[in-house]
């Protein structure tokens, strides 16, 4: 039995966010700040003849202007350090930074970005991947072979990356196989657009650059900085403000540079916050991909062998695409027994905003791809889909493509609690008698990520506890209330009784950011073993105190008592201020890192992230009614079955559920950053369309109870994966639906009307 | 241009051309940064203030259009040392605020629509909520809060 652990505590950060008085990256303002605007390329391919500044910098209220000259010529990157500061030479995307420009005002520094000379000769701009591959192609960055990486990784010329994953062998499983069944998807982008842009504010003080910004991971913010102004790690300090969403896209550093340089041209503090037109247009989406995908079948629908290529857009520059480019391969043969398999995934430049980090990072495509395909399989063999996949799903024990054992898999009881919420075989009501109607059910493994993480945790001379970690909270409440029920739970004490210092890269101890799900887990982890040390450090002070054995005592209401002996206990106030004049003050750090996923080492390259660590499991359904004569999609019902390990906060889970779902609705049916001869179209939420409340379905959550034994409390991670099968399942709905498939998303009004015209049929398919 | 008008019942004067958004005159002269400045295009709905109890983006009006109304922002919900109010609660007690950048915004439109209708049903909350983008939360827990307050009130939840 736990106490606070399990229970929909409040958020520390909820009073002040719910009175205006929160302070986030776009609000933090210090006396005497000046403002910053960017001049960014124009054209998406170029070579810059001429760039004046000496007219701009003359105007009224402006204090700096810097370009490359004023700046180390060096490239950055997580990965692949590929990306300069500013474009020096070559220009590779339309919004790629040239200049920054400090001002007293907004106003006088946009002036004099306008006033800045700069003549580029164009060049033919790659402006989509097939361009990039084609044979012949000019190189997007023709000293690719010059880059740094943080990990080696097979590359050649426009292809950023390559990961494969071979195992068995898979040209037999096709010759020996009673169907073989292909198919081709294409995927847009889609961006994260939190209701926060990107906001930095930056300082030059005692020889070190101080920024502050809403950063989901301040230490590769830090070495980002580091790298690109040629300093030691030691001279950035990143203060983590309030953050306004990030959903991945405030992983990677963005605007952070340019207020740091600037702050020390000029010896004032300088901000910079993005446009929300910048936004959208330089503020990396999920990658767009194509998926071509292969299997081979026997006639039950077993499936013996796959293959896949995936090519997926990096944009012009690298981040988190190469990264995670492995991750396409495992969900595709992470979840279904597939006993050989042959996959691909290249990571290719174009003359595009560089793409990037958006929650379940190149999952969702990934599904969505398999899942049409499974669905596709069954209707050739005439087998239901859901029983399909019944037949294939893997069961605890077994092994997946990469030759991970799946110890703890629980899709059959993931299957079984969907089944009970929404029985396959039964329709949800509907008030539209003409609408056609349509069910998907869809399965995937996911992971927590496996990044190290630290915490301090102290006993403060009142009595309460004090926690010093870097991990950002990024709105998902992990650090905000879930950390701090792990820390009152290990020491006796309420969540509000634990006061968490915000992430500072000088304070706390590494940490992996505010990503792949993992802060809770890791951070829980970490505060977990350094609780246990601080209790025993309480209760060697308080033994003398209360003239009993130190195994005799327990930690319960603020108070170190006598197990027993309900009158026999001290305060911790008092045990703290006893320790500061006999053993010290009470204070210890936990550390956490995932120990590496049990692969078979052979059968992959190119990976950074080679198995599913600490691994989840997630089964998604969704009904959905088409009105013919629109097109227009309703979904009638979604029904999400999660792997969450153990919610230590069930409410906050369900809102991690409920928006990842949301999320997930918008990749499938409204969201399309739409990119042409290398220019976003989309420049403003009026065509980049958000899901509203009115858009939102009515989920039902089955928490699967499936503790983990080396999570905090059992938890695992629970922030990503609930985005991850929703175009899946929606996509298998409307095919079902309209007896069509769906080989591309977004499934848009226009695209349901022009499939069903195909040839007039508007028949179901195989259920 | 001088404008005269009131924020959260506190008569302000503020000298700015009259097409100034309200938004940069509260975030900036003013100091309330509740109000967020979302998109700065009306699209998004955390600047959402109340000019005369109406909700507005406060990004797309000008300055001049609040010569002599009643403005209130989300720091005039509740005294910044008394007891949060009912809506603002009931937002943390549902776990409808996750980053809260929209909630500002959200809560200015939940107010509108309880100073007309003490006990709306689902469709009238989410109705007014149609300017508001949320990108965390899928929107249930906020609408399961307004629900709740809509209940307290004698509605039925």
């Amino acid at each position: 039995m736990t106490r606070v652990v399990g229970t929909n505590a409040r958020r520390a950060d909820g009073e002040d966010k719910v009175r205006g008085t929160a302070v986030y990256g776009m609000d933090h303002g210090v006396t005497g700040t000046l403002q910053a605007r960017l001049l960014r390329s124009p054209v998406p391919a170029g070579r810059i003849r001429r760039l004046d500044t000496a007219r701009a910098a003359a105007l009224p209220g402006v204090h700096a202007i810097i370009t490359a000259a004023d700046v180390p010529d060096t490239t950055s990157g997580w990965i692949l350090k590929d990306q300069p500061m500013f474009a020096r030479e070559e220009v590779r995307y339309i919004g790629e930074p040239i200049a920054a420009v400090a001002a007293e005002t907004t106003e006088q520094a946009e002036d004099a970005v306008a006033a800045i000379e700069l003549e580029i000769d164009p060049l033919e701009p790659l402006a989509d991947m097939d361009a990039a591959l084609a044979d012949g192609a000019r190189l997007i960055h023709p000293n690719w072979e010059s880059y740094p990486m943080l990990a080696p990784g097979p590359r050649s010329g426009n292809v950023a990356w390559e990961s494969t994953l071979d195992r068995g062998d898979v040209d037999a499983a096709f010759a020996a196989a009673h169907l073989v069944v292909e198919d081709e998807f294409t995927t847009q982008r889609q961006h994260q657009s939190p209701i926060e842009p990107h906001a930095a504010v930056g300082r030059f003080e005692g020889g070190r650059y101080v920024v502050h910004s809403p950063a989901q991971f301040p230490f590769l913010v830090r070495d980002r900085l580091a790298e690109w102004l040629g300093v030691p790690a030691s001279k950035v300090r990143v203060v983590v403000t309030t953050i306004g969403g990030g959903f991945g896209g405030k992983i990677d550093a963005m605007l952070e540079p340019f207020v740091c340089v600037l702050a020390r041209k000029t010896g004032r503090p300088v901000r910079l916050v993005n446009t929300r037109a910048e936004e959208l247009q330089t503020a990396g989406p999920r990658e767009n991909a194509r998926i071509r995908i292969r299997t081979a079948v026997s006639a039950e629908g077993e499936i013996l062998g796959q293959e896949a290529d995936t090519i997926a857009d990096n944009g012009a520059y690298s981040g988190e695409i190469v990264a995670c480019a492995a991750v396409p391969g495992l969900v595709f043969g992470g979840t279904y027994r597939v006993p050989v398999a042959r996959y691909r995934t290249r990571v290719v430049y174009t003359n595009t905003a560089p793409t990037a980090a958006f929650r379940g990072v190149n999952g969702p495509y990934a599904m969505f791809a398999l899942e049409q395909h499974l669905d596709h399989i069954a209707a050739k063999l005439g087998i239901d889909r859901r029983e399909l996949r019944l037949r294939n799903v893997v069961k605890a024990g077994e092994s997946i493509a990469n030759g991970q054992v799946l110890d703890d898999a629980v899709f059959d009881k993931g299957f079984a609690r969907v089944e009970e919420i929404a029985p396959w075989a039964e329709q949800a009501p509907s008030g539209n008698p003409r609408a056609l109607r349509g069910k998907g059910i869809g399965a995937v493994t996911w992971l927590t990520n496996p990044g190290p993480g630290g915490a301090t945790v102290k006993i403060n001379e009142d009595g309460t506890a004090g926690v010093i970690c870097a991990g950002a909270e990024i709105g998902t409440g992990a650090v905000a209330v879930g950390l701090r029920q792990i820390v009152a739970e290990e020491l006796g004490l309420t969540p509000d009784q634990v006061v968490i210092l915000p992430a500072d890269t000088d304070a706390g101890t590494y940490d992996g950011g505010a990503q792949g799900s993992r802060t809770l887990f890791s951070l829980g982890n970490a505060a977990v073993q350094a609780s246990t040390q601080v209790r025993e450090q309480l209760l060697a002070v308080a033994a003398n105190l209360l003239e009993a054995s130190a195994a005799d005592l327990e930690l319960a209401d603020g108070h170190v008592r006598v197990k027993g002996s309900p009158g026999a206990q001290v305060p911790l106030a008092a045990v703290a201020l006893t320790a500061l004049h006999t053993a010290g003050p009470i204070s210890a750090t936990g550390r956490h890192i995932t120990p590496p996923v049990q692969f078979d080492s052979g059968c992959l390259t190119g990976a950074l992230f080679t198995g599913f660590a600490t691994p989840t499991y997630h089964v998604h359904s969704a009904e959905v009614e088409v009105d013919p004569d629109t097109g227009k999609v309703t979904i009638l019902r979604y029904v999400v079955a999660q792997d969450v390990g153990r919610a230590i906060n069930p409410q906050q889970v369900e809102g991690q559920i409920h928006g990842g779902v949301l999320q997930g609705v918008g990749y499938a049916l409204y969201e399309d950053l739409r990119v042409a001869d290398g220019v976003t179209l989309d420049a403003s939420l009026e065509s980049y369309r958000l899901p509203t409340a009115f858009e939102a379905p009515p989920i039902d959550i089955a928490l699967l109870d499936n503790p983990w034994p080396d999570g905090p409390y059992g938890a695992k991670g629970a922030g990503e994966p609930s985005l991850i099968p929703v175009a899946a399942v929606i996509a298998s709905a409307v095919s079902d639906a309209i007896g069509k498939p769906i080989r591309n998303l977004p499934i848009t009004p226009f695209d349901v009307l022009a499939a069903l015209r195909e040839d007039g049929t508007t028949e179901g398919s195989t259920r | 241009m001088p404008h005269s008008f009131t924020v959260n019942d506190r008569r302000v004067e503020v000298e700015a051309p009259d097409m100034t958004p309200l938004l940069s005159v509260l975030r900036g002269p003013l100091g309330l940064t509740g109000a967020k400045p979302g998109c700065g295009e009306g699209r998004c709905g955390a600047c959402t203030v109340l000019v005369d109890g109406r909700p507005a983006a406060s990004c797309l009006t000008p300055l001049a259009l609040a010569e002599g109304r009643e403005v209130r922002t989300v720091e005039g919900l509740a005294e910044p040392d008394g007891p949060l109010n009912p809506l603002q609660d009931a937002l943390l007690e549902h776990g409808g605020v996750q980053c809260g950048a929209c909630t500002p915004g959200i809560l200015m439109a939940l107010t509108a629509l309880f100073e007309r209708d003490a006990t709306p049903d689902e469709a009238a909350v989410k109705e007014s909520l149609a300017g508001n983008i949320c990108r965390c939360t899928g929107y249930h827990k906020i609408v399961e809060a307004a629900l709740a307050v809509a209940g307290a009130n004698g509605g039925r939840s």
